[in-house]
């Protein structure tokens, strides 16, 4: 650890791609699984089944990833320097909660080159919800002088399930943090190596992206799909095919959020179709927990301590 | 005596949950004390995001001893003979004690049995340690949670102890699943200024101790530290820092350690409304703004931060907060850009997706609801056409910027960036005043509305929402009122009453009252009807007694006790139930009021023994002079018939010291009627006499009904 922060400290711009490498190596240092992004489209590194379905039921889980996201209606066309409709979270996922984490995650930081000592570092209040996957919990967002660049989450309640024992989520804005070690004012200005910056990356698909998203879809398709998506979907549940439904379940929100940013969900709509979305998402979470059960919550076999959660919860 | 100290030591606690953790334990701790029999000299309740702590100073080292004494079964039961039962000894027994010890006393149920027993006090150590888990656990707060594989609920996750009496450490723990916290006498000090724990050697050093280590456990004592940084950093930048009560508040339980460090940004900014970057200074960054001048108008292009880091570093410090505010500023110098590209009406059609509430549609339905009961005032108010058309304009675009990129960043921008736009879209100034004047006022004490523009569109708003609301029948019920409707009708009756409007609030809620209906047949209007003007009531009641000190019985007087004709009077004309309330506290202060209430309250109760009815003045055709007995009959009779143009004249002119004049004149007339020579019984047992006599009464209470029902008011 101490070389990393020496090397950074040396004068050299810290670039995106090794600021996810040293993540990486400090979280898989701490016994995380390094884990890779999932395959579809979603808005947050949460709903990623590694946190989303792993939250849930008594096995422990370390686990650390690079989610890329897509929130359609936060597009700017590129051209609001902080806001990008495609950007990448970096997620970790550690239950039980152990009780250092902050001083872990403080750790983190020193692994960056960002010493506290230096800083007003402060975490403040600031407590999650996403209704439609049933999923609630609290926590802090974490200041920098000023800026925000982590959040902080203890899970209360996943699908409408309680996280018995508890995980923490520990999610960094990479953008934000790169901008912060960078100092640079724009995301696409932050250097992604060297050579190459983020604008040079995405920016294009970034400004396309938006003309999908907010002139070039089809609404119409989008309904259609959003229907299939839901028959898949329920049909995958109703066989107890737990990866595969919470897939459907994903695309259904994805595109809702594709219909949403288009401006043809109407208000009556939009209630009625976070509902769809959030019993199925429910159904999910109780047929994941049921096939862990099942199979006798293998994971629990490298913490035995844990053992006695599994009375509590049967 | 002795001296203890608990300190909880936790994760970052919410700023909220600090400072109403130390409200509650500076009832809760006092009161287990008192019910423990033990007496403190001092009781001092500390907190920090990351600890609460109580120090209780001048404890006894154990509780005094106490005699108690237990009643027992009647004597005649446990003694037979004068020997004792077995009723005696199995209480001897139960109370552990020998039979000799027990007394028979007399009480109101006969002789009993008793025994004083003496229970030897317990130490105080024994009790704190039963007690401190009951103050942990004992603290509500609005979002507990769980941590690791536990089941405690706290605010955060509890992560030490410290519990010294004097200096020795007190044994308490708390296990949470598979970890357990014992309390010692090591705390943690401040993250960054002082990573190492400190040790505390006594329960009285502990602030001393913890101050040693960066850490301020007082709030007052941090407050008063950020308040004067605060000053002398405005002061150093020749301007006038602005000190938000909430925002401090927030603060002082946000750091343990506070320093204020001054930042600045470009200039260039300026050029951005003030409240748009104060918004993104108070509610984004809790920074504190610098302005000019004493005015608080025209900002300075600084910002102070209270940070919690190291003093050494501020500079560090400051120029991050500064890229951070920078790139918050640019943001809001893009939503300013992109939202002033097109005029402000086309975002009209985007309010279609903005759902107002579920059942009564979108904002934009409601827009056209708004616009249809700002006609409806601007007809009563017999407005001029360009003011009802600039009213009409407001309503239409008074909701628009919620739909701007700038107020779904800022929500509380808005109204506030619907007057920026609207102005720079070309539309007049009555009209951009009014979209930002029909949001006031926004809570308690803040300002009204000071153009008719916005004070109608403001009404319009609001009765909207009220009649839509209690339509669905989702009435505020106690503490809950989710659309804050009892705000919304206080709002519509303080300004109708502010701005002297004559508006017909009876008319308005029986018209939208009818179109409500004819969009939800299921509607029971009649019910709605009545639920509104009731609830519409009961906010003048509270008004006129809490906010205008009117007196509760004289409030009844103009309102009426559940009296249909004086609620309909009342929203009819609320300018006119304001002045009469006004007018019967002065004329109780004044005295005029003892000079008539005599009469005019005897005959009102009295006249409800007949069946006048209420809207007649006239005597000629109810009371017959050919049935008078007494002279004081036919004075009264007189008196009437010249009260009448009296009372018709200070109806119509609602000038209401002319009828009390008038009644002040006929008192003495009316006095004779009641008491002296010339006095009758009004309860003749002729029924004609009696119904004449009645009536008399019943005219005379008529007249002063123009002004009130006399009844409920109870003598000064």
């Amino acid at each position: 650890m101490r070389e990393t922060v020496e090397v950074l400290n040396q004068g050299k711009v810290v670039n995106f791609q090794s600021i996810i490498a040293t993540l990486n190596q400090f979280w898989s240092d701490r016994n995380c699984l390094i884990a890779q992004p999932y395959d579809i489209e979603k808005g947050a590194g949460t709903k990623n089944p590694h946190t989303f379905l792993r939250a849930l039921g008594p096995e422990p889980w370390s686990i650390a990833y690079v989610e890329p996201c897509r929130r359609p209606g936060d597009g700017r066309y590129g051209e609001n320097p902080n806001r990008f409709q495609y950007y990448y979270q970096y997620q970790v996922l550690i239950k039980p909660s152990p009780d250092n984490i902050q001083d872990i995650y403080l750790d983190s930081l020193r692994a960056l080159g960002i010493r506290p000592e230096e800083h007003d570092v402060r975490f403040v209040e600031d407590n999650w919800e996403d209704a439609a996957v049933g999923a609630w919990g609290t926590g802090w967002e974490v200041w920098l002088d000023g800026m925000e660049i982590t959040q902080f989450t203890y899970f209360q309640q996943c699908g409408g399930i309680d996280c018995r024992p508890v995980s923490i989520e520990i999610t960094y804005g990479l953008e934000r943090l790169t901008m912060y070690l960078q100092q640079k004012s724009a995301i696409t200005e932050i250097q992604w190596t060297d050579d190459v910056t983020y604008g040079d990356v995405h920016l294009q698909g970034e400004i396309e992206q938006c003309t999908y998203n907010f002139e070039a879809s089809n609404p119409e398709l989008l309904f259609t799909l959003f229907g299939l998506y839901e028959q898949e979907a329920e049909q995958l549940i109703a066989r107890g095919l737990v990866l595969p439904s919470l897939d459907y379940v994903l695309k259904c929100s994805h595109s809702f959020n594709l219909l949403d940013a288009r401006g043809v969900i109407s208000v009556t709509e939009r209630t009625r179709y976070i509902g769809r979305i959030r019993s199925m998402a429910r159904q999910v979470a109780q047929l994941y927990v049921q096939q862990r059960e099942k199979l006798g919550f293998p994971l629990l076999r490298s913490q035995p301590s844990l053992q006695s959660h599994l009375e509590l919860v049967s | 005596m002795s001296s203890f100290l608990l300190e909880v030591g936790t994760e970052e606690l919410p700023a909220s949950f600090v400072s109403s953790a130390i409200q509650q334990w500076q009832s809760i701790i006092p009161n287990t004390l008192a019910e423990q029999f033990l007496n403190t000299e001092k009781i001092d309740i500390y907190g920090t995001p990351r600890r609460l702590a109580v120090l209780i100073q001048g404890l006894p080292t154990q509780q005094a001893d106490r005699v108690e004494e237990v009643k027992g079964p009647p004597a005649a039961t446990a003694f037979k003979d004068d020997k004792p039962t077995k009723a005696a000894e199995g209480f001897a027994k139960k109370q552990g004690v020998e039979l000799d010890a027990l007394e028979v006393r007399p009480t109101e149920k006969g002789d009993f049995i008793f025994v004083r027993k003496t229970i030897p006090g317990r130490s105080t150590a024994e009790i704190l340690t039963q007690l401190i888990p009951q103050w942990i656990s004992k603290l509500e707060g609005k979002r507990l949670m769980r941590w690791g594989d536990g089941d405690i609920r706290f605010s955060r996750p509890i992560r030490w102890l410290v519990s010294l009496l004097d200096d020795a450490v007190l044994p308490i723990e708390i296990v949470n699943g598979s970890e357990t916290v014992k309390s010692d006498r090591i705390s943690q000090a401040h993250r960054v200024l002082h990573p190492e724990p400190v040790s505390i050697s006594h329960a009285t050093d502990y602030v001393k101790s913890l101050e040693s280590a960066f850490v301020l456990v007082s709030p007052e004592q941090r407050q008063t530290k950020i308040t004067e940084q605060i000053q002398t950093a405005g002061n150093q930048q020749n301007g006038f820092a602005e000190i938000y009560p909430d925002l401090l508040a927030e603060v002082v339980d946000l750091v343990e350690f506070p320093n204020a460090v001054v930042g600045n940004f470009d200039a260039e900014f300026l050029k951005l409304p003030a409240e748009v970057i104060t918004t993104v200074m108070v509610t984004q960054q809790r920074y504190f703004p610098i302005f000019k001048n004493a005015e608080y108008r025209e900002l300075l292009p600084y910002f102070i931060t209270i940070s919690n880091g190291d003093p050494a570093k501020s500079n560090i410090i400051a120029r991050g907060n500064e890229r951070v505010i920078r790139a918050r500023l640019a943001d809001g110098q893009y939503f300013y850009k992109v939202d002033s590209t097109k005029p402000l009406e086309s975002y009209l059609p985007q309010l279609e997706k903005v759902t107002f509430q579920e059942d009564l549609g979108s904002v934009r339905e409601k827009v056209t609801r708004i616009q249809k009961i700002a006609e409806q005032i601007s007809e009563q108010l017999q407005l001029n056409s360009e003011t009802s058309n600039n009213i009409q304009r407001a309503a239409l675009l008074c909701k628009a910027d919620l739909v701007t990129q700038m107020v779904g960043e800022f929500p509380e921008l808005q109204g506030v960036m619907g007057q920026k736009y609207a102005a720079a879209s070309g539309e007049t100034e009555a009209v951009a005043t009014a979209i930002f004047e029909h949001y006031l006022p926004r809570g308690a004490g803040d300002k009204l509305p000071e153009t008719v523009t916005g004070q109608v569109v403001g009404i319009s708003d609001r009765l909207d929402t009220l009649i839509g609301i209690f339509g669905l029948g989702m009435l505020p019920t106690g503490s809950s009122d989710p659309f804050a409707l009892r705000r919304a009708a206080n709002a519509i009756v303080n300004i109708t009453w502010a701005a002297e409007l004559t508006i017909n609030l009876q008319q308005l809620i029986e018209k939208n009252v009818a179109n409500f209906a004819a969009k939800f047949p299921k509607t029971n209007s009649t019910e709605l009807l009545s639920q509104l003007q009731d609830f519409f009531i009961q906010r003048i009641r509270t008004l006129l007694q809490e906010e205008r000190g009117i007196d509760y019985d004289l409030v009844n007087a103009v309102l009426g006790e559940n009296d249909p004709e004086y609620t309909e009077r009342a929203l009819q004309d609320l300018l006119d139930v304001r002045n009469r309330a006004d007018f019967l506290q002065r004329i109780r202060k004044n005295g005029q009021l003892d000079k008539i209430y005599e009469t005019v309250n005897r005959s009102t109760r009295l006249a409800a023994q007949g069946d006048l009815d209420k809207q007649e003045l006239e005597p000629t055709s109810v009371v017959d002079s050919k049935l008078f007995q007494k002279s004081s009959e036919q004075a009264f009779y007189d008196a009437i018939v010249q009260l009448v143009p009296q009372t018709k004249a200070s109806q119509a002119q609602r000038n209401y010291q002319q009828l009390v004049d008038a009644l002040s004149n006929i008192a003495p007339t009316v006095s004779t009627f009641f008491d002296g020579p010339e006095s009758v019984l009004v309860m003749d047992e002729n029924l004609e006499i009696r119904r004449n006599r009645l009536n008399l009464l019943g005219l005379l209470r008529n007249h002063a009904r123009v002004l009130a029902d006399f009844g409920p008011i109870v003598k000064s």
